[in-house]
């Protein structure tokens, strides 16, 4: 087992937390993490992006094939659907 | 073409009127953003804008389209933005469809556009967009909006391949949510209440800016071979551009061959239709079928299901109580999935309801669009 310390935060930035995340938890993991943590609207859907490398993660690829590493800031956005 | 409508235009080094004048786009969805892209695209002087939307003007959509008059409430969406948009200017050349893309786009017309722009309210026609951009090779620029944060998603398809797919970063949450509208895999839930989620004319104004603006860059810059995301807080203007991450296990994009091929074919089934294939061969088809049905108190023995044969769509939870003993005790049979063996068994004759049917060989996938 292996965690990196990241900083996850929402995409308005109101909220922010410090947090020390298992390389194998997925980015679906991350979002249900936080959703549920800072009691986010569920009736939203959610994607994750690392502003570190500027890229995506897949909702079911790791922390760890994203080559995530302690400090990168994990933002997690809304999809949205209105249009 | 009268050049002195865009003689500011030929003062930007970078602006190209004859790239302009010669690019093609088709706009699903004209509500709040769609009215904004066709808006942007008309008068940068585009030379086609294809309008596609089955809806009707509300009085609520008029505080986010500025296409649309209180005149206007009852009308085709398409038709009156199309109507506004030749106003606008009428050297471009307009086309209205007043219904759902998905029965009106062919593969061969959506191939024909430099890009199509994705301005829909919901994940079911994003996905089936994305497919039809996905086979087709068709930069595909999807927009999205609430009351905060514009998005924009570019995919670059004619680039080439291994290019990342809007289903690539779709959230299982996503899939489940659409599932919610559905009972027994697809038959829409009569009971169902759609949320609306409010939008202002600040986050549609903004996403169609930027959508018309990326929009240029795909004819003007073939070089983008990778999809990206942007997404803008309108309250705080902080912004984050991101590359979008092709998925090994993505629904839509992973299931695909290096080769796609595409042919037109009857929809009849008969033998000959599928001569390049083993009888044990699978094909899939663009919609879900519904195959049959049956009251499992009525008719307890299988050989008394009701074939169907129709579009799983076309029908509502509804066809789940049956008619005879008013309980829901009905089974459905549906699926996207046939073996030639049993479509030629079953179905011979029939028509196969649905927009396209798919089948892999080896390192090709052949898509063949149904006449």
């Amino acid at each position: 087992m292996s965690e990196v310390n990241v900083i996850i935060r929402t995409a308005d930035q109101t909220r922010k937390a410090e947090v020390s995340l298992d390389i194998s938890n997925t980015g679906a993991d991350v979002i249900q993490a936080s959703v549920d943590n800072w009691s986010l609207p569920t009736d939203t859907d959610y994607s994750l992006v690392s502003t570190s490398s500027g890229k995506t993660i897949t909702p079911n690829s790791t922390l760890g094939k994203n080559e995530i590493k302690d400090g990168d800031i994990l933002e997690v956005q809304p999809v949205l659907v209105a249009g | 073409m009268n050049i002195d409508r865009y003689q500011r235009h030929s003062l930007i080094d970078w602006f190209s009127q004859d790239d302009v004048k010669a690019s093609s786009f088709a706009v699903i969805g004209c509500g709040a953003v769609g009215n904004e892209v066709a808006k942007n695209l008309a008068l940068l002087g585009v030379g086609r804008i294809d309008l596609f939307d089955f809806d009707t003007i509300e009085i609520h959509n008029l505080t986010r389209s500025v296409l649309f008059r209180e005149s206007d409430v009852g009308l085709n969406k398409a038709e009156v933005a199309g109507k506004r948009i030749k106003e606008l200017d009428p050297n471009i050349d307009i086309n209205v469809y007043s219904g759902d893309f998905w029965d009106l786009l062919s593969l061969e017309q959506a191939k024909s556009y430099d890009c199509i722009l994705c301005c829909v309210d919901n994940f079911e026609a994003r996905i089936k967009l994305n497919q039809i951009c996905l086979i087709t090779g068709t930069n595909l620029i999807n927009t999205g909006i609430d009351s905060k944060f514009s998005q924009i998603e570019i995919f670059p398809f004619k680039s080439g391949k291994y290019i990342a797919c809007y289903e690539c970063n779709l959230p299982n949450s996503a899939y489940e949510r659409m599932q919610k509208r559905y009972s027994c895999g697809w038959l829409k839930k009569i009971s169902f209440i759609e949320k609306k989620i409010p939008t202002t004319i600040i986050t549609s104004s903004l996403t169609g800016s930027l959508a018309a603006a990326n929009a240029l860059n795909l004819i003007k810059d073939d070089s983008q071979h990778s999809a990206k995301r942007i997404l803008i807080d309108s309250f705080t203007g902080n912004s984050t551009l991101s590359t979008i991450e092709q998925s090994c296990t993505c629904p839509a994009c992973s299931v695909m061959a290096d080769h796609i091929s595409i042919a037109k074919g009857s929809a009849k089934i008969e033998s000959n239709h599928f001569l390049d294939l083993n009888e044990a061969d699978n094909i899939t088809t663009s919609d879900p079928i519904l195959v049959s049905y049956r009251c499992v108190e009525c008719n307890p023995n299988e050989e008394d299901s009701t074939k169907v044969f129709q579009c799983a769509s076309k029908y509502d939870s509804s066809i789940t109580t049956c008619n005879t003993c008013e309980t829901d005790s009905v089974d459905v049979t549906i699926k996207d999935s046939f073996s030639i063996d049993e479509l030629i068994a079953d179905f011979a004759g029939m028509e196969i309801p649905a927009k396209f049917i798919r089948f892999d060989n080896k390192d090709r996938t052949t898509i063949i669009e149904l006449e």
